[in-house]
Formats: structure tokens, C-alpha cells, sequence
């Protein structure tokens, strides 16, 4: 059945570029859109640092707790424009390699994302996972050998291997005046197929964003400026969470209070489907 | 053009058609028969879907007993999953490659293909499912799939293993995964003395057997139940808990707080070589356990009933503990921990 679809890609990809190559080339048929992701604290972009820093950016929740991250990752995945005619165009969403990426507020380079042949239009709305949706989250690395590669390396650590699947977000950090130890990490442990869960709990969440202005491609490659308010870590829609000795070191890990972080960063895929993330600009 | 693409699209049906044709176990690899013993449950549906063939066991034993399956080629399954301890080991904790220490007790692989929840916490449901785990995990053996097939790639005896296994030397991920659940489900414990008596074999138990009997179905059976021993269910039984912060039993899969640290009723099958007991190798002695039981247990909301209805307690005399120690001994099968018995 692999083989099969495959084969089908194979031939869509063919079919693709010959259509491509029969176009004129002077005129634009697709082009780059690039997510920059801007991880703040209520809008400050968020500046990592370790137990002592000085540097740090620090934030206080709505139950009034100081605290700060020296490590911040997420994947993205599952990227959707959706055009003015009300057309979606869903970019390598069954294809990690090609279609996620770990956002790591330590490396530059993954904070802005580029969406290679995005055909030409004018695009409204972008949808995309924070996570992986189950059926392709399943730690495959003969499928997908660049995204394992790249979540599993040593100073990335997003396998979450006894769940043979990927970490979604991965928050280390300290909170509170003894700069206690928080570790916060959410995944899937959701068994069986979609709709038909036989047991465990889904981290995997939708965000539909709308665009403060249309990005239109053409001969210019817009930039959708997207911000991350981890402010909402604590102090989300959903949920007001206190750290404390239950909640804020691996034990968090339990599934039934991850849910609470995931849902305020996430969304609740229901009447929140924004999460932390919104839309700053859109530079065309 | 158009037709063109629709005839390579409908060879590229037809090749991958034949190629999945060719799967089809042929006459030379026959099915192995399993037989559900006397009063077993049924088989795990997934047994049905991955029906053990010989070549498919023989490259499984293989494989469980090949080391390339760890990063530094030290650690295999049978590392830890020993024979004599009906493939688990006598360590506290699970111990990978370099010495690292896993978080929980090393459960012991028989009867699996009866077991419908594996793991302590029940993480997986289907047995292919979890022979990726061990591979990656970085306090067992820290490898990847491709290091693995990468390896078998380089042994020319792996290719012909292969092939006799699935019909064409292809070394894949899916392959390595069903070969090893194959040989799995054939590791079925169903030859102790206890099954000899029940099945009127001409054995009895001694006098101290039958009354350790009698209080195991008296204190015990309502969760060891079934001839598996295990009613397969998750309860918090107010063991000692593991004092790392990844530990939250079963609630780390179902994120329900009724079952934190709530875990598999483990089989009593070959308990006798089975120690240390419990999630993360608490008590080194059955005698330990039940004197643990009979003490009583650590509190917790949602502490199983039969304890929280009995001031958290078995009530175990000594002489019934020893007997019930007896009648434990009567449910190692010899013929399932050594193969030249």
C-alpha cells in the first residue's frame, strides 16, 4: 500500500513539473512564503537563559509566578494557506521531511520557515499543527530520515521514544524566587486511528490564523510575521496553572496535566483555535 | 501524455501488486500452529494480522537474541529478557548499554500473545508496536531503525533469513518488528505443575500447595484471575513509588488521575524466577511482597477498593504466606525456562 501511494506522489510530482516547465518562465507561477516565528512573553521576544542569568526574559503569571526558559521547542507541521477564492493549498502536510520543523528559540535559523512553490495568489488564512497529527506521528524514520534526524539530535531531544512518537514542545526552564526546576513537554500517547481512539490523549492541535493582510505571492515571496505568546503557558484561556511540585518537573509528563499546558498554548480545537499564536504582519 | 502517465501510474499499480503478491506465505514457509491451551483466553487480535510462519520465527529468535539491535552492538532483547527468568532478569531495574539504568523492573516475554495491554503501563496494544521502543530508547539499546537495518544489510545470512521469512531478502523496518513479535507469541508457558494437575495429569499438589491453593483463591484471584493469572486490568496497589519523576503508571498514557500510578496486574506464570517484584524492582522476596500486603500498603485516592475497603491490607498469617509461596512454586514451567528440560 506504501508502495502504492508512493507511486501516486511519484506521478502527481511528475505531472507537476511538466506543467511547470511549459509555463513562461518570465512570469511567476509560485513562490516562497516564509513563517517567521517571534516567541515572546506577551510580545517582549523571549531571551533564553539558565537558572542565574540576568538576561533572561522574565515573566509573571496571572497567579503572580516569576518565570523564565532556558529552552524552548516546538514543532510545526501540517501547513495550510488557504486563498481568496476560498482555496486551500496544503503544503507536504504527509511529508515531514518536507512539511515540519522544530522551532527552537536557541538557533536562529529555525525561527523563520520557508514554504518552497507556493502557487501564485493572494492568501488570507493559514492553518497549521502545533505537533503532528497521529497517523504520522510515529517516530518513522525510514519514511522521514531528515525530520527524525533532525528532532532526535542530541541538543534537539523530540523523540519521545516510549511513545514512539515526537516531543511536541519541549519548555525547560525555572520558575518562582528559588528558581525552581520547570519541565514541561507535551506529545500523543493516543493509540488506534483518528475518531477512534482506543486509549490516550491527543496533544496534537490545529491553529487557524487569520492574516492581519493579504500575503500575496507573486514575484515578490511574502513573509507572514507570526508571534508566540508563551505568556498563555500559565495563563491561558483555557487554564490559569500555578507551578508547583505536581505540575512543573517531569511528572507533568501524566497526560492529564500536560492536556492543561497543551490547551493553553494549543487551543482547545473547538471555540479556541488560535492558542498562543496570532498574526502580527504580513510583509508582501 | 495523459496516457502515457496513466499507463506508468497503472504499472506502478501492477508492480506494486505483484510485489505485495509475493508476501503471500508460500507452502515452504508454513503457519506455525499455536495452541490456545486449556482455558486461555484468546489470542491478541493482532496475532491474526502477523500469524507466525517458521522462517519468520527462526528470524525473530534471531533477531531477539542479535546485539546489532543496540548502538555499541553489547545489548540484545535477550539481554535483559532471560530464558532461565522466563526472559525477564534479576535486576532491580532495567539495565541498557553502558550500564544505563531504565526506569522500571523488566517484565518477563511469555504468553504475550494472549495479553492485550503491554508494558507495565499498558502503552502499547499491539505487540509489532513496541519493538521500536527498546531500539531508540536511550537507556536501552540508543539505536535507530536504520542503524539496525543497516547493520543486517552487511550479513549476508540476514538476507537469506529474510527471504526465506517474506519471500524476497528486502530488510525492513516492518519486517524486524513482525519477525520478532512472531517468535514472541510462540513463547507460551503452559507446562507448569499447576497446569499438569488441572489438566489430570496425574500430578497433585502436596498438602502445603493445596492450602497455599485455597488462600490464593481466597486473597489473590480476584485480580491474578484467569489462567494467565492476570485479570489484565490496571490498579494502584499502594506499592512504593518510584521516586523518578517520569513515573506515573498508567495516567502517563490515559492522562485519566484514577490511574495514577496504577499499573498492569503483572502474571504470577513462573513468579518464582521472576525477582525482583514490582514496577521498579521493590521487593527482592515474594515473602517481601506479602509481608508488604499484610502490613499494609501506601495510601492514595485512588487506591484499589479491595485494599481501601480492607484499612489497606491483605491479611496474610505467616504459615499462609509460606503456603501460598508453595503454591506459587507450582506455577514455574521448567519446560518454558530451560530448553533442554
Amino acid at each position: 500500500m506504501k508502495n502504492i501511494k508512493k507511486g501516486i506522489a511519484a506521478v502527481f510530482v511528475a505531472i507537476f513539473t511538466l506543467t511547470s516547465c511549459t509555463e513562461d518562465e518570465s512570469v511567476a507561477t509560485m513562490n516562497n512564503v516564509t513563517l517567521a516565528f517571534n516567541n515572546t512573553f506577551k510580545g517582549n521576544t523571549i531571551v533564553l537563559g539558565d537558572a542565574t542569568s540576568t538576561e533572561a526574559t522574565v515573566n509573571t503569571s496571572a497567579e503572580g509566578q516569576v518565570h523564565h526558559f532556558s529552552e524552548l521547542k516546538y514543532v510545526i507541521s501540517n501547513v495550510r494557506l488557504l486563498n481568496s477564492d476560498g482555496i486551500e493549498v496544503a503544503y507536504n502536510v504527509s511529508d515531514l521531511d518536507n512539511g515540519a520543523t522544530v522551532v527552537d528559540q536557541s538557533k536562529e535559523e529555525t525561527l523563520e520557515y520557508v514554504l518552497n512553490n507556493i502557487p501564485v495568489g493572494e492568501y488570507t488564512q493559514i492553518k497549521f499543527g502545533l505537533g503532528i497529527e497521529t497517523a504520522l506521528n510515529t517516530l518513522d524514520e525510514v519514511s522521514f530520515p531528515s525530520f527524525y534526524a533532525t528532532a532526535g539530535a542530541n541538543d534537539t531531544q523530540m523523540h519521545w521514544e516510549w511513545g514512539t512518537g515526537y516531543r511536541f514542545t519541549k519548555i525547560e526552564g525555572f520558575y518562582g524566587a528559588d528558581n525552581n526546576t520547570l519541565s514541561i513537554h507535551s506529545g500523543s500517547t493516543v493509540v488506534g486511528t483518528e475518531g477512534a481512539y482506543t486509549q490516550g490523549v491527543d496533544a496534537y492541535r490545529d491553529i487557524t490564523l487569520s492574516l492581519s493582510e493579504n500575503a500575496i505571492v507573486g514575484n515578490n515571496a511574502p513573509k507572514i510575521m507570526i508571534d508566540a505568546d508563551f505568556d498563555k503557558l500559565l495563563s491561558g484561556e483555557a487554564n490559569t496553572i500555578t507551578l508547583g511540585d505536581s505540575n512543573a518537573t517531569p511528572s507533568i509528563h501524566t497526560a492529564n496535566n500536560m492536556v492543561l499546558f497543551v490547551d493553553n498554548i494549543g487551543g482547545n480545537g473547538d471555540d479556541n483555535i488560535t492558542g498562543m499564536f496570532s498574526v502580527n504582519s504580513v510583509e508582501n | 501524455m495523459k496516457n502515457i502517465i496513466r499507463n506508468i501510474f497503472i504499472l506502478l499499480l501492477l508492480v506494486s501488486c505483484s510485489h505485495d503478491d509475493s508476501e503471500i506465505v508460500s507452502y515452504e514457509n508454513p503457519e506455525i500452529s499455536l495452541v490456545i491451551p486449556l482455558g486461555f483466553p484468546e489470542f491478541n487480535n493482532a496475532v491474526y494480522n502477523n500469524i507466525p510462519t517458521k522462517y519468520g520465527v527462526e528470524l525473530g529468535e534471531k533477531l531477539f537474541f542479535e546485539k546489532k539491535l543496540s548502538t555499541d552492538n553489547t545489548v540484545s532483547c535477550s539481554s535483559c529478557h532471560i530464558q532461565a527468568n522466563a526472559f525477564s532478569d534479576t535486576n532491580v531495574q532495567a539495565i541498557g548499554i553502558e550500564g544505563r539504568l531504565g526506569f522500571r523492573n523488566t517484565p518477563s516475554v511469555q504468553n504475550l500473545a494472549f495479553i492485550n495491554f503491554y508494558n507495565w503501563d499498558g502503552s502499547r496494544l499491539e505487540l509489532e508496536n513496541q519493538t521500536l521502543v527498546p531500539i531508540i530508547t536511550h537507556e536501552e539499546m540508543d539505536s535507530s531503525i536504520l542503524e539496525v537495518i543497516g547493520k543486517l544489510e552487511a550479513e549476508s545470512f540476514y538476507k537469506e533469513l529474510f527471504y526465506k521469512a517474506f519471500g524476497d531478502d528486502d530488510i525492513t523496518a516492518d519486517r524486524i518488528y513482525n519477525s520478532i513479535a512472531q517468535y514472541e507469541y510462540t513463547l507460551i508457558s503452559s507446562n507448569s505443575k499447576y497446569d499438569s494437575i488441572k489438566r489430570n495429569e496425574g500430578k497433585k499438589f502436596t498438602e502445603r500447595e493445596a492450602l497455599g491453593y485455597q488462600v490464593f483463591q481466597e486473597k489473590c484471584i480476584s485480580c491474578h484471575s484467569t489462567e494467565l493469572f492476570t485479570d489484565q486490568s490496571f490498579r494502584n496497589i499502594g506499592f512504593p513509588i518510584n521516586p523518578n519523576a517520569n513515573e506515573a503508571g498508567r495516567s502517563r498514557v490515559t492522562g485519566d488521575p484514577e490511574d495514577y500510578m496504577s499499573f498492569r496486574v503483572p502474571t504470577l506464570r513462573n513468579i518464582e524466577v521472576t525477582a525482583p517484584y514490582g514496577s521498579f524492582g521493590q521487593f527482592a522476596t515474594l515473602k517481601e511482597v506479602l509481608d508488604y500486603f499484610d502490613n499494609g500498603v501506601l495510601t492514595a485516592d485512588n487506591l484499589d477498593p479491595i485494599f481501601k475497603d480492607n484499612n489497606n491490607r491483605i491479611r496474610l498469617t505467616e504459615e499462609e504466606k509460606n503456603y501460598l509461596i508453595d503454591f506459587l512454586k507450582t506455577l514455574t514451567d521448567y519446560k518454558f525456562i530451560d530448553n533442554n528440560i
